[in-house]
């Protein structure tokens, strides 16, 4: 069982069975993979091309000239990025847990170089390079997983403190939302503080101290709301919420869109490849809105199966972590999969008008390169850890 | 102590992806769920307004026959030129604008392209409405030129309603609005037998308007609309017409004048009009001169400009035969007569006595003859127009009775003619007409003090000699399909039998007395029975009040078949009685209708043995008046000019011409000249210098004139050079070069001398 493997190292070092065997970065002495997250992912890899090109042709031929623009590029990093996710399950991840205040300094670096590039509405998130674009929000969400598990490992016993439980982590996750919320980007910073709290609760940090910070954010909240305007703009962008339909031509557009999609979609779907919506009603259904084209080609049961998939994922990455022998790898694990947990269920939120609209983009689907070869890797990390669990292997 | 610290993980871990499960997917799910299954209609209907565009399929709209299946109103093909600012290149903009407004002269200018040209976010604007083929086919060879095809210009097909007579009918026609659909009149009423169904091909587009590839369309055939066949004859309209025209301009008419030509049997309006009129093509132009002078004095694009124009635009566009009630005067008598005539209330020979002044609890009542009618029977009454007779009628009728026969012959309801904005008259209850004291009944007696509509008043009065039946009036009698096939015939509708038969027979003899020997006369028209009622009254309503003076006629009357009613609003009178202009007006209708209806004229034995007549002195008499003497008389009567009153005719006064013979009336100052040079008509045969004196407009008088003999002018006078003026005299002397040859067609006598029309 994993607590009789796992428990053992309190100092949460290597785990029992490497405690003999030297560092090595790659990692050939440890068991397979685990085969139904690896299946989960390429599954909702493969349907997340499907639908991209789907969702993307109408908009690629009239933008780009190109129907397949959006989906060659797409698949030219999807295969970059399986065969990356597959070395990384062979490199030993430990590695991570060394290089995990590095990685963090060059994400802080990067998310200060983000202010060097020219802003894309009113907004600087990317580092242009002449290859591919990235976003270092994009790292720091993973920086965080590392060096939380990192910290949560070594402050093992002494988590419930303040001291060791909340004192590391507070700068770490100030300096990098400060970073972020200045680019500006909302979502990314929402998404960076609640990966670092699920990655503090499930290290072991004392509940209070996250009730204690829900007060502190309800107070900010509070607070924000007696700057002058806030309330006016905070208002406004509830009503379009609450009724997208009061403002069709503005604010509410695109989530009115998705909805006459989703709708659309009925119980059935009006099959693949036949959504309306996608006709450049719905503006950029390529990117954070893809899902409400699934919803309309696939209808409800397809929808729903799309959804059971990323939950058994986020299951799967779950019982990964819960059963790695390793703390450290189980951290990581289980941080990784909420991370791809978060965004899938933040993302269909915002489609479905459950709550206001953010720009998350929706793991596996959405179309973004570097993002794609990025979430690959972490899925590879995942099932790196899962070669160290006690679960069986097929 | 380890494995609680490690569960102490996993425990956390579990929460957390219980959290993760239930209120992460487990909103998922049932977000999905409101959306796709209990909304997905709604919401799925809303996507389909966007995402469908429907191409109307235009219907064509039907036509408007008259009863001789003449289209008065029909919609032809035309081309709307449309630009789209935002693809206009513009560089080449003013080359285009340029050959578009040349291509397009008069519909548009260049200015106005340019300025359109200007809203640079706009797809789609219009810059010529209403192009016909040849200029379309121009435009697109111009913009789809294979060396320089212009971008941004584009026509639509739309359709154009064409009235064909012009201001014809236009108050029962009205006219349709920009987008086809009828706005007044006929058009309007008739709007959704004539427009059919548009049809529409329903496809599924992109937001920016694309067919999205693969998706369906659907086509929804458009059913073209139907024609309708009128009652209404153009040839009657137009007689009608113009006689109202000729009155409006010979009485000097104020306000209006309306007239109704009706079949009595069946309640068909062979036409009805309202002057001045409009032209249907273009109903927003102003055409009575009172409207323009009026709207002349406020500053144009003015808010009081604007909103008077509307009220007049409005005006110009009412049918005021339907929708404007008028106090009917002595026509109403015909009623009041009726109702006492069908209870037996009265006989023939009853005796009224006017003293000119009647009085009636504390009000006189005068006559409108000074000296009083003194005595006279009941059917001297008519022929009077005696208000004290009227009023001891209306009193032995009781006002509860005439009340309850004024609502059976409709005066209290609209008649239902299938015209839009009937609206009836209005005059005293029951109870204020039962009153004691009875001024209410007095003056309601002899058609004061209540008021109807033309409508109402010619079939009530109309009634009272068809034998009594109030007929339903209508002006479409059939419904075609777009094919021609008859899909609806009107049948006639009997409302009630109002009065008996026997009743409606005296009633008979009491109109036709008023023509024949009454203040009707100036209505007769040889060889036909007529029959009717004059009307005069003052508008109550005002302060200087105006008149409106009105007759109702009815031919033949052994046999009544039309009716027709004319009223004239506010004319200029010298004197005020509605027998001398509005009963002349219906007798020269008549004059024309009935010959044309194909009525037999029966002369008596007197007008037959009448074979020749004298000239009357026709000068400064109203045009209708006129022609209502020499009818009368036996001539015929030309106009020339469009005036109202005769200013110069020939031949002159005192002249003896043969019966039937044509004399020419003047009522232009423009078609008369003083200047005419006298030519040298001697030698010439008295023919010939009939056919050249009477072609400049001049009279001749022949002396020595022989039948029978070849004969030529031997001197005239004035001397040739003269300069005379149109409808001056000129003396012939004629002197017989052979005795012997009998008459010749060349031979000049006094009663084929006017064979010539003058020119003009």
């Amino acid at each position: 069982m994993a607590g009789e493997a796992a428990g053992r190292d309190m100092q949460g070092r290597l785990s029992a069975p490497q405690k003999r065997v030297r560092f090595s970065l790659f990692n050939i002495k440890a068991g397979g993979v685990d085969l139904t997250f690896l299946i989960l992912v390429m599954l909702l890899l493969s349907i997340g091309l499907v639908m991209l090109f789907s969702a993307s042709y109408p908009n690629a031929l009239y933008y780009r000239g190109n129907s397949f623009f959006f989906i060659i590029n797409q698949l030219v990093f999807a295969v970059a990025g399986v065969v990356l996710m597959m070395l990384v399950t062979t490199v030993n991840y430990k590695v991570l847990q060394k290089f995990a205040w590095p990685i963090m300094w060059v994400t802080v670096a990067l998310l200060a170089a983000v202010f060097a590039f020219p802003a894309i509405n009113n907004a600087q998130r990317w580092i242009h390079t002449p290859f591919f674009n990235i976003q270092p929000s994009e790292i720091a969400k993973f920086a965080v997983v590392i060096l939380f598990a990192k910290i949560a490992v070594k402050n093992y016993d002494k988590m419930h403190t303040f001291r060791y439980g909340v004192q590391p982590f507070l700068p770490i996750l100030l300096i990098l939302s400060g970073l972020i919320v200045m680019q500006p980007h909302l979502s990314g910073t929402i998404l960076v503080l609640a990966i670092g709290a699920i990655m503090m609760i499930c290290g072991g940090t004392n509940m209070k101290w996250f009730v204690f910070a829900a007060l502190l954010g309800i107070a900010g909240i509070a607070g924000l709301i007696m700057v002058p305007g806030m309330l006016e703009h905070a208002t406004v962008r509830l009503a379009t919420w609450q009724d997208p339909f009061s403002d069709p031509r503005g604010a509410g557009f695109q989530t009115i869109q998705s909805l006459l999609a989703i709708g659309s979609g009925g119980l059935m779907g009006v099959g693949i490849g036949n959504s309306r919506q996608k006709f450049l009603y719905l503006p950029e259904p390529q990117n954070d809105f893809i899902f409400s084209i699934v919803s309309e080609e696939l209808g409800f049961i397809g929808a729903s199966l799309i959804i059971l998939l990323f939950a058994l994922l986020v299951w799967r990455g779950f019982v990964i972590g819960m059963r790695c022998r390793d703390r450290f790898g189980s951290l990581v694990a289980v941080g990784l999969t909420a991370q791809v947990g978060l965004q899938t269920v933040l993302n269909i939120m915002v489609v479905t008008n459950t709550i206001p609209n953010t720009g998350v983009s929706l793991p596996f689907f959405s179309y973004g390169g570097s993002s794609l070869v990025m979430l690959l890797c972490q899925m590879g990390v995942v099932l790196a850890i899962s070669r160290q669990t006690t679960m069986e292997k097929s | 102590m380890k494995k609680a610290t490690q569960s102490r993980t996993v425990v956390r871990m579990y929460v957390v992806l219980l959290l993760f499960l239930v209120c992460g997917f487990g909103v998922l799910f049932f977000q999905l769920f409101m959306l796709q299954i209990v909304r997905g209609e709604e919401l799925q209907q809303r996507a389909m307004n966007q995402q469908t565009r429907a191409n109307i399929l235009g219907a064509s709209r039907g036509i408007i026959f008259d009863r001789n299946m003449n289209p008065l109103a029909e919609s032809t093909t035309v081309w709307n030129i449309c630009i789209s600012p935002a693809e206009l290149d513009q560089d080449t903009l003013d080359h285009v604008a340029g050959r578009l407004a040349e291509i397009l002269a008069p519909h548009t200018d260049k200015e106005r392209i340019l300025a359109a040209a200007e809203r640079r976010n706009t797809f789609y604007w219009v810059i010529a409405r209403g192009v016909d083929r040849t200029l379309v086919d121009e435009v697109l060879a111009f913009i789809t030129d294979p060396e320089a095809p212009v971008r941004g210009v584009f026509t639509e097909q739309t359709t154009r309603r064409n009235y064909r007579y012009g201001r014809l009918a236009s108050s029962i026609l009205g006219f349709t609005n920009s987008d086809g659909d009828g706005a007044y009149g006929l058009e309007a009423f008739y709007n959704r037998v004539l427009s059919g169904t548009p049809g529409r091909v329903v496809s599924t587009r992109d937001a920016k308007g694309a067919p999205m590839p693969l998706m369906y369309s659907q086509l929804y055939a458009a059913e073209d609309g139907n024609s309708i066949v009128l009652t209404i004859d153009e040839t009657v309209q137009h007689f009608l017409e113009r006689h109202l025209e000729t009155a409006v301009i010979e009485h000097n008419i104020q306000q209006f004048a309306t007239g109704i030509v009706m079949n009595v049997r069946t309640g068909e309006i062979l036409a009805m009009a309202t002057m001045p009129d409009f032209d249907p093509n273009d109903p927003f132009t102003l055409t009575n001169p009172h409207a323009i002078e009026r709207l002349s004095h406020e500053r144009e694009d003015s808010d009081a400009f604007i909103e008077l124009r509307q009220n007049l635009r409005f005006d110009q566009w009412r049918n005021r035969a339907i929708s404007d009630p008028y106090e009917p005067g002595s026509v109403f008598k015909l009623i009041t007569a009726a109702v006492a005539v069908d209870n037996n209330l009265v006989s023939l020979n009853d005796q009224f006595v006017c003293n000119h002044v009647f009085r009636v609890s504390d009000t006189d009542f005068h006559c409108w003859q000074r000296r009083g009618h003194g005595n006279q029977n009941f059917m001297e009454t008519m022929q009077n127009s005696c208000n004290p007779a009227y009023i001891m009628i209306g009193q032995r009728i009781g006002g509860g009775l005439l009340y309850d026969y004024i609502e059976k012959f409709g005066l209290r309801e609209v008649t239902g003619i299938d015209l839009p904005g009937e609206a009836p008259g209005i005059g005293h209850t029951r109870a204020m007409l039962s009153r004691e004291g009875r001024v209410e009944l007095a003056s309601t007696s002899f058609g004061q003090s209540m008021t109807v509509t033309p409508i109402q008043m010619i079939t009530s009065s109309a009634a009272t000699v068809n034998g009594g039946y109030l007929m339903e009036p209508f002006v479409v009698r059939q419904v075609l399909d777009p094919v021609g096939n008859v899909i609806q015939t009107r049948q006639p509708t009997v409302r009630r039998q109002v009065i008996s038969h026997e009743a409606s027979d005296i009633m008979r003899q009491l109109a036709h007395a008023v023509v024949a020997d009454g203040s009707g006369r100036l209505s007769a028209v040889p060889g036909f029975e007529i029959g009717g009622k004059t009307g005069t009254s003052q508008k109550l309503d005002q302060i200087d009040a105006g008149h409106i003076l009105s007759f109702v006629g009815f031919a033949p009357m052994d046999d009544p078949q039309i009716a027709i009613l004319v009223t004239l609003d506010e004319p200029e009178l010298d004197n005020v009685f509605g027998s001398v202009i509005a009963a002349p007006v219906v007798g020269a209708v008549f004059n024309e209708v009935l010959p044309y209806l194909g009525i037999q004229p029966h002369f008596t034995a007197e007008e037959l043995a009448r074979t020749e007549a004298i000239v009357p002195n026709l000068a400064n008499m109203g045009l209708h008046e006129a022609q209502s003497v020499l009818r009368n008389r036996g001539l015929d009567a030309r106009v020339i000019g469009n005036g109202g009153t005769v200013l110069r005719q020939i031949p002159i006064a005192g002249q003896r011409m043969n019966r039937g013979s044509t004399v020419f009336l003047y009522t232009e100052e423009e078609v008369l000249s003083d200047n005419i040079t006298l030519p040298d008509v001697r030698g010439l045969t008295p023919h010939e210098a009939n056919t050249r004196l009477v072609g400049m407009g001049l009279n001749i008088e022949l002396r020595g004139a022989v039948d029978g003999a070849v004969s030529v002018v031997a001197d005239q006078w004035p001397l040739p050079g003269e300069v005379m003026a149109t409808g001056d005299l000129v003396v012939l002397h004629i002197n017989v070069v052979q005795e012997e040859v009998v008459q010749t067609e060349g031979a000049i006598t006094a009663d084929n001398y006017q064979a010539v029309v003058p020119a003009g």
